[in-house]
């Protein structure tokens, strides 16, 4: 099998919080337009690693390459900017803003053209249909849900090269998450070139989504032999 | 009496507001609470002040001053505010408060005994833009038209001024987004440093844009700034810190306070500012407007 360009690629990636070590020598590839899970308990260092993705981590070893880019030089702001849309645990939307404000922010900090902006905007409501009528409410009043979703729209507006979701499904209720994975599936068709980092502690809900699993535990990461299966993930330990 | 006061009361308040303002908008976005901000008030007093005296020995005319306010202002936020944050705050940011607290602080004691190195100490007085400016007759008592219309007029000016730029401006915006959360917003692509230091900027300039009013008000001696901090500091706590409308309204109400006590208990004169802030925070604890936290899911 022909295997196609790593779009991010870590080796040997150390990092530490307050001085202690929260990542230890992770290798971990992403290629381009693929869907990877990464699975792990709270504390295991999943959001450790997106952020030391984004830059907001002091990494004491190791290297992240983008595109064949090393990072190590790009300042924080910048990476959102080689097409990395970051939706973090906790949405973290900006409450006095409206949805759609929330959306075109990444945008229109990075200058985009209003026909630009409109453009990814009616892309992202194709994907989202329900933020659309949501779009002038102030972000503050949204529910879980709908909250993941601006997250996951903003990401969007300008990850068309990487998209990292943290815990997208965490808190929420069965009939959102399935729609959550939904929205997720139609991204998946319409954006193929689009490569989409997953972390969730539950493995079962990604089953069927993602076709490479890796396992994060004490910020250590294996990769999971055979994906999601139910089989490959009962032999590395996990149910 | 009653009239007399709040009108006394008003060019008093705006003058606290552009100071204030400029001290909630920096805790605000880079939190940290500017010990030295009374600093940029003096500095920009006496800058102003300098240069409408050069002027009027030039020989230019009255009216310049005006402009040369708003310069000197601008000129004091970037070479003294930018310098500040780019060499020193930028350093403690995140850290303890009692370490922001002193570095500050010793900003605030090196910049008070430069004032005096270059500016020296005798009082200085350029009162000549605000005669030009002529008064106003309300009801049988003489008020100069500076006082009463100009340093309120601007107040409003930057008050409106800065809830556009902060609501409907891309810069704006982004101040706002890095002010409610920092890292979300550098994930949006925002530069943070160069936020922190254009607010900081911004901030200075308003407290110098004060200094520069009020130079023509009264005449400047050493120990002008420390006075001011202190009361901008009770505006500051009184309407909750990084409150923009609400330092306008806390503002007038201790400068109207403040002017009443003049009139009717001038022994409270120096009080009551501080009256009022006690009085409204056991009360309301985190200051007039400060609304509670949205919820996180």
């Amino acid at each position: 099998m022909p295997r196609t360009k790593d779009i991010l690629e870590i080796k040997g990636l150390s990092a530490e919080i307050e001085g202690v070590q929260v990542l230890r020598k992770v290798d971990f590839a992403l290629a381009e337009g693929a869907t990877v899970a990464l699975i792990g308990r709270n504390g295991a260092g999943k959001t450790s690693l997106l952020r030391a993705i984004m830059g907001f981590m002091k990494v004491t070893a190791g290297a992240i390459a983008f595109d064949g880019r090393p990072l190590r030089d790009v300042k924080p702001h910048e990476r959102p900017r080689l097409g990395i849309g970051y939706a973090p645990e906790d949405r973290r939307l900006f409450s006095t803003f409206t949805i759609e404000e929330n959306i075109r922010l990444p945008a229109e900090v990075m200058k985009l053209g209003v026909p630009e902006i409109a453009r990814r905007l009616d892309g992202i409501y194709a994907v989202l249909p329900e933020l659309a009528d949501l779009r002038h409410r102030p972000a503050a009043g949204l529910s879980g849900g709908q909250g993941k979703m601006a997250a996951l729209a903003r990401a969007l507006m300008i990850g068309n090269r990487v998209i990292l979701l943290d815990e997208p499904f965490q808190g929420l209720a069965p009939v959102l998450a399935n729609r959550y994975a939904a929205a997720l599936r139609t991204l998946r068709d319409s954006h193929p070139e689009i490569a989409l980092l997953i972390t969730e502690s539950n493995p079962s809900l990604l089953r069927n989504f993602a076709e490479r699993a890796y396992a994060i535990e004490r910020g250590e990461v294996t990769e999971v032999e055979g994906g999601l299966a139910a089989s490959s993930l009962a032999a590395a330990g996990m149910h | 009496m009653i009239l007399l006061a709040a009108l006394d009361g008003l060019a008093y308040g705006s003058l606290i507001f552009l100071v204030a303002v400029g001290l909630s908008l920096i805790f605000g976005v880079l939190g940290v609470l500017n010990v030295a901000h009374g600093s940029f008030y003096a500095i920009g007093a006496y800058v102003a002040a300098s240069a409408v005296l050069a002027a009027a020995g030039m020989g230019l005319p009255t009216w310049l001053a005006f402009p040369l306010f708003l310069v000197s202002a601008v000129l004091v936020g970037v070479v003294v505010g930018g310098t500040v944050e780019a060499l020193l705050l930028r350093r403690i940011y995140g850290k303890e408060e009692v370490l922001q607290l002193l570095v500050t602080f010793a900003v605030f004691m090196i910049l008070e005994d430069a004032q005096k190195v270059v500016f020296g100490t005798q009082p200085l007085f350029a009162n000549a833009p605000m005669n030009w400016l002529g008064t106003v007759e309300v009801f049988g008592i003489f008020y100069t038209s500076y006082q009463l219309i100009l340093i309120p007029l601007v107040a409003l000016v930057v008050l409106l001024g800065l809830r556009w730029f902060l609501r409907r401006t891309r810069f704006g915006r982004a101040i706002v987004a890095v002010t409610q959360d920092r890292e979300a917003a550098m994930a949006m692509g925002i530069d943070a440093t160069r936020i922190y230091l254009f607010t900081f900027i911004i901030g200075a300039s308003l407290a110098a844009l004060g200094g520069a009013l009020s130079s023509a008000t009264t005449s400047l001696t050493p120990g002008i700034g420390s006075g001011m901090i202190v009361l901008s500091f009770a505006v500051a706590a009184t309407a909750g810190l990084g409150r923009i409308e609400g330092a306008a309204v806390a503002a007038l109400m201790i400068g109207l306070g403040r002017s009443a006590a003049v009139y009717f208990a001038p022994e409270f004169d120096v009080l009551i500012p501080y009256l009022i802030m006690v009085a409204v925070l056991l009360i309301k604890p985190e200051g007039l407007f400060t609304t509670v936290q949205t919820r996180k899911v």
